[in-house]
């Protein structure tokens, strides 16, 4: 960013927002019946330099702490505070836009201004120059905020990326037989997937059948890999391992057919539905394998409602 | 049902997640098989079990499912624990058993993931 | 005590295999056949998914009153077949495990005491 888009932007959020946007509304004030001693305590404690003056919510002055220190030197601590204050003061209205603030501090140089409800001018806070910083700060904050989230958004880099064909492709290693690791890749991807915007049945759809690819490499093979491809269109997961293969691919794709070891079904898995349900939740499922040289499983889902993440 | 309302039907102890009274959940499911649950289980329901390891809160994790209870006083070690804080998975555990906490459920009036909306 | 072929007629299940004139103590729900040695009791109805042939076995070891499966499965034919041999009723349900055990409980049903 340079410095001419960067003022653009503040002299815009200057017009966005309001007066009321920016105000301390937790204000300290004084009846005009006081006496001007006892606003060393509030100056002081607020830490403040300034305090309006206000009867029955209606605002009648304001007393700075210029006002106050004239009176001690002056000696005349006893007086009230309506003989000292500035009666003649310049308000804000609450709904005004900042900008108003802004040039209203330009023009007369005060620290700060009392802001009052344009309906029954009472007053509803006060309005210092750092509160107009710490006002545009923040909304620059959250604005950064909302840009990051967006640019995080996997539509957005397929459309900021200029070529004929874009994919993004994330790999994940699975161990053979380490149950303890088994759902490290699914539950890995689906983070990525939810991070990349995807629709959350997507993401389901994609994880689970994941998890239970995850599942079958870890419970019948020494390891194995997962890849998953994502383009614009499809989600394509590629889930390979080194052996030790189906004989009967066909058997192995019937619901309730299973050859799971006994501590496989204790763990609350080789029911024979693994297979059966990466098919249910995928759009298509490929399934190869060569005995004593490995499975390749190839899992499409495709992403026709990939707006609907956002 | 808020979770609230569950908790105190299954008599359950919280042991973990972003557990909120105010929490909906709408469905109750039940198996020791967790392909049974990526089957049929549904988003947001609260997942009821007596297996106990870490496989339950990753199945919960990619079944978008918010909630588990363990049944029978099944206590979960230190992993389970960990996993399902990392994941935001809520953990319940009961003593009752499978039985009676579906059926208490059931007859409150939470739901089923039935097997007629099974289609993805 | 309710007696089997109440919970039958009520429950619309389908009954396969066995004797349903009997009574029912309470329910067991578990898809662990290792869980149901430990913890079923006598004339428990058990709800399962499970379909093979040990169910049976198991069954017959706890003197269940009977197994319902759930979501639409059938016995495997070996399961059915020892399943007639030893008299265990076999029952069969579209609805889900969470489901038949909540109308159960209604029908006045309750899981054993802990």
């Amino acid at each position: 960013m340079d410095d001419t888009r960067t003022t653009t932007k503040i002299q815009e959020l200057t017009y966005e927002l309001k007066v009321e946007d920016v105000i301390s509304k937790d204000i300290a004030t004084v009846s005009s019946k006081l006496p001007v001693s006892l606003l060393r305590d509030i100056l002081y404690k607020k830490r403040i330099s300034g305090v309006p003056v206000v009867n029955d919510g209606k605002l009648v002055g304001i007393v700075s702490i210029e006002d106050f220190i004239k009176c001690l030197e002056q000696g005349e601590m006893d007086a009230l505070i309506e003989d000292k204050m500035t009666k003649k003061i310049k308000t804000l209205y609450a709904d005004e836009p900042l900008v108003h603030a802004v040039m209203k501090f330009e023009k007369y140089g005060f620290g700060r201004f009392p802001v009052i409800s344009r309906k029954d001018k009472k007053l509803v806070g006060i309005i210092t120059k750092s509160d107009i910083i710490k006002g545009i700060l923040k909304k620059l904050e959250t604005a950064y905020h909302d840009e990051e989230e967006r640019r995080y958004r996997a539509s957005h880099i397929f459309n900021d990326i200029i070529a004929d064909e874009v994919f993004l492709k994330f790999q994940y290693y699975v161990e053979g037989k380490n149950f303890d690791r088994a759902g490290e890749a699914a539950t890995g991807l689906k983070k990525t997937l939810y991070r990349l915007g995807l629709s959350p049945e997507i993401v389901r759809r994609a994880s689970i059948s994941t998890y239970e690819a995850e599942i079958n490499i870890v419970a019948y093979t020494d390891g194995g890999e997962i890849i998953a491809y994502i383009d614009p269109h499809q989600i394509k997961i590629i889930i390979t391992d080194k052996g030790p293969g189906i004989p009967d691919v066909k058997k192995a794709l019937e619901p309730g057919f299973s050859t799971a070891p006994g501590w496989v079904k204790e763990l609350g898995f080789g029911a024979g539905m693994g297979l059966p349900n990466i098919k249910k939740f995928s759009d298509k499922m490929t399934l190869r394998s060569t005995v004593e040289k490995g499975t390749h499983l190839e899992i499409i889902i495709k992403l026709s409602d990939y707006r609907n993440g956002e | 049902m808020k979770l609230t309302k569950i908790k105190e039907i299954l008599e359950a102890d919280v042991l973990t997640g972003k557990y909120d009274p105010e929490i909906e959940v709408q469905i109750g499911c039940s198996s020791d098989l967790m392909s049974e649950i990526l089957a049929f289980g549904k988003p947001g329901s609260i997942l009821l079990t007596s297996l106990t390891n870490i496989q339950v809160i990753n199945t919960a994790n990619v079944a978008d499912i918010k909630v588990v209870c363990f049944v029978m006083g099944k206590i979960p070690d230190e992993n389970i624990i960990n996993l399902a804080k990392k994941n935001d998975v809520i953990v319940f555990i009961t003593k009752l058993t499978t039985f009676e906490s579906c059926g208490r459920l059931y007859k409150n009036g939470l739901k089923s993931c039935s097997y007629s909306n099974l289609d993805k | 005590m309710i007696n089997l072929k109440d919970i039958v007629q009520k429950l619309d299940l389908k009954v396969v295999t066995g004797n349903i004139d009997r009574e029912v103590s309470a329910g067991y729900s578990s898809d662990l056949l290792s869980d149901v040695i430990a913890n079923a009791q006598k004339d428990n109805i058990w709800i399962t998914l499970q379909i093979h042939v040990n169910i049976v076995a198991v069954a017959n070891l706890q003197e269940l009153a009977g197994i319902i499966l759930v979501n639409g499965r059938q016995p495997e034919e070996a399961t059915l077949k020892k399943a007639e041999q030893e008299n265990i009723p076999i029952l069969l349900t579209e609805l889900s495990t969470f489901e038949i055990v909540g109308k159960l409980y209604e029908l006045g049903i309750h899981g054993n005491r802990r």
